[in-house]
């Protein structure tokens, strides 16, 4: 079984002065959702449009479902679908001829034509305003065309750049929902770019972490974090005196891997707080003591990103986001 | 092949559709070819400085300035292939199953469609004020024929331009830079012999004036003499730009 995406030690140098890329290795298992997260000008475009065969790579090489995108890139073309991070249909025709223009440019028969459009504005949401022209369309709804033009050609594998880039949580919710919807339907393998740390968190179930053209980190969510290190579980506890013999104690129970005190709330260093709560909340009962409040701190993948690359991700994130918003605010 | 002739047919379908929706474009631009007609060519006409052999001043011209007309709106429409590249939607179109060199020929001649209906604007115009069309339907048609294909290549050539360019203010200029040399130093206005030498060498290679002396064969004075070549012109002139501007596409997306 080929991988959906493999790159093996890939270089884009722009106008000989921008390395873009500098030695991206990677594998994508096929029928997935993977997430390539990084800060603004990390490479993701880039990366994303050597595989979709826009451009070249400058050294290296990237394979999808086995075909070499540089050789083959005729056949890799057949197999995916993309949505660039900027606005990619026509604003003065409404949403139905987009999908019309579209699926004949793709080549589809004219058979199959109204049924597919039909499939994909359904899945979308959409049918009830495909009449309109797109210039009406909020930024949600416009992704939500975009990804149904991807949907016409029954992909492979959906490369989505930036998906939801500048659209409110709520429509960024729906995107989503539909976007998986379609994988249900379809099994399609999805790849996208993203900058926002919660939604790779919480659609993809693989995740590489770019930074400067490099893969710095690469794992499932979970994988990530706690590569980072553990889960803190904090305990307010009623009248409680720290005993050094009582910490030593905990310290012995099995899941613990840390125990301190801060601001009188006793913490307690673990790999995975839900598993291993039920038996510590055990053994303090055991001594008498009583809790009054419990709460949990977990590793985000900004920590996650501090750690490999000692800067913080959203900050990086958030000058970008602004210039994008403005960016999809002037297109549209 | 197939496949570059169905995707020129989704992009002039495009064209047809975002006319239905909008066409106040078309109708401004109309302007300024009609007063060309209506005012200059009048008051040109009856003072009868420029000899046209025969046929009134306002007769010659009126081809060479739906000519001048049609041709700015392909170039300008070849030009806003690189707003595309801005937007996403050229990166779209790479990456559909179909060559590059059909997507170039393919938005090349749909500006064709906005051509024909920007001729179809004055023409009507051009008639109300007295000018004397062949009485030809054939003629006509094939008229529009040649607008269509001289269209798809000054579009291809914009696009060649066009890939030269960093920023889209840049070359929003470039197109009237474009456009009115190509007219004046054409037989759009006057006939070539009265050009100077210099310029009448520049008109054998502006492919202007190939598309306006066989428009206006076919319009006006029913002088076939040159259509054949004139034919032949059009056709290396497209081959040759859509050709070009295939190559210089891949600047277009770097
Ligand atoms: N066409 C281009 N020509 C020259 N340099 C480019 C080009 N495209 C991107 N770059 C540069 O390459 C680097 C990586 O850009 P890329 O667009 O791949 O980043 P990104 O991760 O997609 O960032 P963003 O969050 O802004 O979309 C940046 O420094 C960018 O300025
Ligand atoms: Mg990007």
């Amino acid at each position: 079984m080929d991988f959906a995406v493999q790159a093996k030690n890939l270089v884009k140098v722009y106008n000989g002065k921008v390395k873009a890329l500098d030695g991206v290795d990677l594998t994508v298992e096929a029928s997935g959702t993977f997430a390539l997260l990084g800060p603004n000008g990390a490479g993701k475009t880039t990366l994303m449009r050597i595989l979709t065969t826009q451009l070249k790579p400058s050294t290296g090489e990237a394979y999808v479902f086995g075909l070499n995108v540089t050789r083959d890139g005729g056949k890799v073309r057949k197999l995916v679908s993309y949505v660039p991070q900027e606005m990619s249909v026509w604003t003065d025709i409404s949403g139905y001829e987009n999908l019309l223009i579209y699926a004949k440019i793709f080549g589809i028969p004219r058979l199959e034509r109204e049924k597919m459009i039909d499939e994909a504005l359904d899945i979308m949401g959409l049918n009830n305003v495909k009449g309109e022209l797109v210039r009406t369309y909020s930024g949600g709804m416009v992704r939500r065309l975009e990804i149904a033009c991807a949907m016409l050609v029954k992909p492979k594998i959906m490369f989505l750049d930036e998906p939801t880039i500048g659209l409110d949580p709520g429509a960024r919710k729906i995107v989503w929902e539909k976007l998986n919807l379609f994988k249900k339907e379809y099994g399609v393998t999805i790849f996208f770019n993203t900058h926002y740390m919660d939604e790779a968190d919480l659609y993809a179930d693989d995740i590489a972490i770019i930074d400067q053209g490099k893969v710095v980190a690469r794992g499932t969510s979970e994988e990530l974090k706690h590569s980072v290190g553990g889960e803190i579980i904090s305990f307010t506890l009623e009248n409680f005196q720290s005993e050094s013999w009582l910490l030593e104690e905990i310290r012995r129970l099995k899941l613990v891997r840390g125990v301190f005190m801060e601001n009188k709330d006793l913490n307690i260093l673990v790999d995975d707080a839900e598993s291993s709560l039920p038996c510590i909340t055990d053994f303090l009962k055991s001594k008498a003591l009583s809790v009054n409040r419990i709460s949990i701190t977990k590793p985000t993948l900004d920590d996650v990103f501090l750690k490999y690359t000692g800067g913080r991700l959203e900050e990086k994130g958030r000058i970008s986001d602004v210039r994008q918003v403005r960016y999809m605010i002037r297109r549209g | 092949m197939m496949a570059t002739f169905k995707n020129m047919l989704a992009m002039i379908e495009l064209e047809l559709r975002r006319l239905g929706h909008d066409r106040t474009e078309i109708y401004s631009r109309a302007v300024q070819p009609i007063l060309w007609i209506v005012i200059y060519g009048n008051v040109m006409s009856s003072i009868r400085a420029i000899p046209t052999s025969g046929i009134p001043y306002i007769d010659f011209i009126t081809p060479g300035v739906i000519i001048q007309s049609t041709t700015f709106i392909s170039i300008f429409y070849g030009l806003t292939i690189v707003w595309e590249r801005d937007s996403g939607i050229l990166k779209k179109l790479l990456v559909a199953p179909v060559s590059r060199y059909s997507i170039v020929v393919g938005r090349a001649m749909a500006s064709g469609v906005r051509a024909i209906f920007q001729a179809l604007i004055i023409l009507p115009v051009a008639v109300i004020v007295g000018v004397r069309f062949l009485p030809n339907p054939m003629y006509l048609i094939l008229a529009f024929v040649v607008i269509f294909f001289a269209s798809g290549g000054f579009a291809a050539a914009s696009i060649l331009v066009a890939s030269f360019m960093k920023t889209r203010e840049r070359f929003m200029g470039i197109g009237q830079a474009i456009t009115m040399p190509l007219f004046f130093a054409s037989n759009a206005l006057y006939p070539v012999q009265l050009m100077p030498p210099i310029l009448r060498e520049f008109s054998i290679v502006n492919p202007l004036s190939y598309v306006v002396d066989a428009v206006r064969g076919l319009l006006i004075t029913g002088n076939f003499s040159n259509l054949l070549g004139d034919l032949i012109a059009i056709a290396v002139f497209d081959m040759v730009m859509f050709i070009l501007a295939s190559i210089s596409f891949r600047r277009i997306i770097e």
